[in-house]
């Protein structure tokens, strides 16, 4: 017995989790746990001011790297063999199609779960100083998860995932100088074929996610040095402008070791000068605070189990879509780019350069830099009408032409409602 | 709202596991299992005793499939249909029944999709009969069927299928290529008919459009050639054999067909016009081939390839150990071959070989026949190891005239010997050379002899 317990205490080296040193220790002496702050304020952990849209995006990613591990086993990146390592997939693997409609569902909800956050953050103003450099990392997450999506859809080598990825590198192409330099960058060739395939493969299960990994990391730390959970602080009674302060003050005090200890030894953070650049919890908020065990640890985890499970739910109901085999000719009409790029193709449609190259540029670089333009310190919503309309029509924009662009477009991208069948054109 | 979040999270770990394993329980369910159970109580009804009866039962379930890798197809049509190729299956139920009228396409060698068509990949019925979204190539029906044939066998008449022959000779002969594209040869008004039997439009379509284009095809560029309805089934059949998989090249390179181009690699591979001729052309040496299928009764040319002493004692003609579809390639390429073949056959070689070289040819066919070749090597480089033999190794025979004279290698041969030994305390070598006398005539052990001569001159020069 005296075994098992060395062995526990070796593992396990908190005091018991009914103290509050135990709850304390089992955050920070946890390198997975240690993220979290050992308490958090509940207030910052309500369901209504974050909607937990990080956390589910978070969990949807983790998701998404079991399961595409697991699709590895069964992949090989050539054309023909990818198409029927997606039939074996669906006919001879064990839980094959359930695997794979985890991934893809997770996929897209990634895709939904990302922006939502994203809109989530510009509506409470949560961009705002301390957090400036945090937006332009989630815009950079942003992208990337976009660029996976997009990668991962050429893989199944169907009909549509290779019109989609034709398409798509076809909107990148318009941009003046390197468009086509680029595209053939990204496919290894002049259309798309097996030196596609491989590049995708190549960025779809190595180079992004390792980015997308690395970045999350800067993300989460950010997150926790900003100030913690951003909370609509205006609406706190009694409370102040939330205001943290980063770095040293105007004045700085050279920090010297008291001449009291002299044999005392002294850590990193007691030389640093100055205020620290997280939050703080003054007397008056220590009241609301509480040990993240379990209090947020319990709330994470539901939110884990919820998304898991309506992954599952959806996975075991809606299979995804496996089209005929990828035919260079034989071209779809209309042939239609993946959904979140719908509206980019539906502005191309209109003016190739304005739509496909001047449009998602200044899109990009306006959501980079929104923090240092926005220079409004306030983040009360009242102070805040003109950039909170902007905001809104951009995001009622882009949906309004992801709409048009999957429902409305039929043959020949003609304005066709989607209630309205179109007979195929005579082949 | 502590506890309650608790209890949720529990309840959502729940439903988390009881999705896992209803996944799993679909997973684990498939119709072909509960196929494949049917089958084998059909199969146990056969049996008399009880313990066979309970091991047919035990047969675990599995996925059964055909792999067809140069034509990239994968059938697993024989997960379900169990009994193809069982004979005693010939009044089962579907889907055991056996095939009847296959003659030489047996399902486990060509699969079924190459002549059926539907989805060879898929495990469940639907599916697998291609009846499904995002599945060009539904089953073809009965009535159709027989323009499979034409996939593979596409030069002259297929027997039984005379709508193939009607159907490209009114194609040939009605100006289609006007419009239409085959094989890169046509006009670009219509589409491109190459591989049009792989796009399955269902054969009704192509029949009705045959017979009245427009009415299809609304707008269809396609005049009304007032065909009749034979004609327009002809057509139809004739379209459904156009395939861009190169299907009948496959299946002969797998060798699975006596057919005569398999015979002509064969008679090519052989060096048979070193000894023989077609109506003059080629070598004196042996008999003439010309007209060699109206002398001889294809039951004795077999006999002949198998053993040519046996039919003509003292014949010089080596023993090949052909298998018996090659032997009957090889008769079906004599039947058809012409003076002229002989011709293109020969300018492939510089001349005709001498009698010396068919004696060190037999020679290299002996040496490779009788399993010389498992020590002493394809190319005579032996490297075998032998422990405790000298040199540790079966020696290499490049350079064996150096040591002895042909007599003594004869001799050697004829008799056999025990390898000298590295260490003389050591074990005995595990290899030795046996004798052949009783094996192998004099004349074969002269031919190996000769045939090893040959391989010293080319090893001195190499030096």
């Amino acid at each position: 017995m005296n075994l098992i317990r060395e062995i526990w205490q070796s593992i396990v080296r908190r005091d018991p989790l009914s103290t509050d040193k135990g709850k304390s220790e089992l955050v920070f002496l946890n390198v997975w746990l240690h993220i979290h702050p050992a308490k958090v304020k509940k207030e910052n952990m309500k369901f209504r001011h974050t909607f937990y849209l990080g956390f589910i995006t978070f969990f949807l990613f983790l998701i998404l790297l079991t399961t595409g591990i697991a699709l590895m086993v069964y992949y090989r990146p050539y054309p023909a063999q990818a198409y029927q390592d997606m039939k074996d997939l669906q006919f001879a693997v064990f839980m094959g199609t359930f695997l794979r409609n985890m991934h893809r569902w997770a996929a897209h909800g990634m895709v939904i779960c990302v922006f939502l956050h994203m809109c989530r953050v510009f509506y409470t103003g949560s961009y705002k100083k301390p957090r400036q450099f945090n937006w332009v990392i989630g815009v950079l997450l942003l992208l990337l998860t976009l660029s996976l999506s997009f990668t991962g859809y050429l893989l199944p080598w169907d009909q549509l995932a290779y019109w989609a990825i034709t398409v798509g590198t076809n909107i990148g192409s318009y941009a003046p100088l390197i468009g086509g330099q680029l595209r053939e960058l990204l496919l290894g060739g002049h259309s798309v074929g097996e030196g596609a395939l491989i590049r995708f493969y190549v960025l779809h299960v190595a180079v992004l996610p390792a980015a997308m990994i690395l970045l999350t990391i800067v993300h989460f730390w950010r997150v926790r040095k900003d100030g913690g959970l951003s909370r609509p602080v205006w609406k706190l009674k009694g409370k102040k402008e939330e205001l943290v302060v980063i770095g040293a003050p105007a004045v700085a005090v050279p920090m010297q070791a008291s001449a009291t200890s002299k044999d005392k030894t002294y850590g990193l953070m007691e030389v640093v000068s100055g205020k620290p650049i997280f939050e703080t919890v003054t007397p008056e908020e220590e009241e609301d605070t509480v040990f993240s065990y379990p209090y947020a640890f319990v709330r994470e985890a539901v939110v884990l189990m919820a998304t898991v499970t309506t992954i599952m739910t959806m996975s075991l109901f809606l299979n995804a879509p496996l089209e005929e085999l990828a035919n260079p000719a034989k071209t779809p009409n209309p042939a239609k780019a993946p959904w979140y790029f719908l509206g980019l193709q539906e502005l191309v449609s209109h003016s190739a350069f304005l739509g496909g190259v001047v449009a998602p540029a200044l899109m990009v670089l306006a959501l980079l830099a929104i923090p240092y333009l926005d220079r409004n310190p306030s983040r009360r919503p009242g102070d805040r009408k003109l950039i909170l309309w902007l905001f809104t029509i951009f995001v009622v924009a882009n949906l309004a032409l992801i709409i048009v662009g999957t429902f409305f477009r039929g043959p020949g991208w003609a304005l066709v409602p989607p209630w309205v069948h179109v007979v195929g054109g005579a082949e | 709202m502590e506890r309650r979040l608790q209890q949720l999270f529990f309840a959502l770990s729940l439903l988390a596991l009881a999705l896992i394993l209803a996944a799993a329980w679909q997973a684990n369910t498939p119709s072909w299992k509960t196929y494949q159970r049917n089958f084998l109580q059909l199969e146990a009804q056969e049996e008399p005793n009880a313990i066979t009866k309970a091991a047919v039962l035990a047969t675990p379930p599995e996925i059964h499939q055909v792999l067809l890798p140069g034509l990239q197809r994968v059938d697993r049509c024989t997960t379900c249909h169990l009994g193809v190729e069982d004979p005693t299956m010939k009044n089962a139920p579907e889907p055991f029944r056996y095939h009847e009228n296959l003659g030489p396409h047996i399902p486990s060698k060509f699969g079924c999709t190459i002549c059926h068509g539907g989805q060879g990949l898929a495990t469940d019925k639907e599916s697998a009969h291609g009846k499904v979204d995002f599945w060009p190539n539904p089953l073809l029906s009965k009535d159709y069927i027989r323009a499979s044939c034409g996939r593979c066998h596409k030069e002259g008449e297929v027997p039984g299928v005379p709508e193939l022959t009607a159907g490209h000779r009114l194609f040939e002969t009605q100006g289609c290529r006007g419009c239409h594209k085959l094989d890169g040869v046509g006009g670009s008004i219509g589409p491109d008919l190459t591989g049009e039997g792989a796009n399955r439009r269902a054969p009704e379509w192509l029949e009705a459009h045959f017979l009245a284009p427009n009415a299809v095809s609304a707008g269809s560029a396609m005049p009304n050639f007032h065909f009749t309805k034979d004609q327009a089934r002809d057509l139809t059949y004739y379209m459904l054999s156009l395939t861009n998989e190169e299907m009948g090249s496959y299946f002969s390179s797998l060798r699975l067909i006596p057919s005569p181009e398999y015979g002509r690699q064969l008679f090519v591979e052989k060096n048979c016009i070193s000894c023989h001729a077609v109506g003059g052309v080629g070598a004196k040496t042996a008999p003439d081939l010309l007209g060699v299928t109206k002398r001889h009764s294809i039951e004795w040319l077999d006999e002949q390839l198998v053993n040519p002493e046996l039919v003509y004692p003292g014949s010089a003609m080596p023993e090949y150990d052909l298998e018996t579809n090659a032997r009957k390639a090889l008769v079906a390429y004599m039947s058809s071959a012409t003076p002229e073949d002989a011709q293109a056959v020969l300018s492939r070689r510089a001349r005709a070989m001498t009698t010396e070289e068919i004696a060190i040819e037999a020679g290299k066919q002996n040496f490779s026949r009788f399993g010389c070749v498992g020590c002493h090597g394809t190319e005579l480089q032996g490297g075998v190891a032998n422990p405790n033999a000298q040199g540790g190794e079966v020696p290499s025979l490049l350079h064996v005239s150096d040591d002895y004279t042909k007599d003594e290698v004869i001799a050697i041969i004829r008799n056999g010997r025990v390898p000298p030994l590295d260490n003389t305390a050591g074990p005995t070598p595990p290899l030795y050379m046996p004798s052949w006398k009783n094996v192998l005539s004099d004349e074969d052990i002269n031919r190996i002899a000769d045939y090893l001569w040959s391989k010293q001159q080319k090893a001195k020069d190499a030096w």
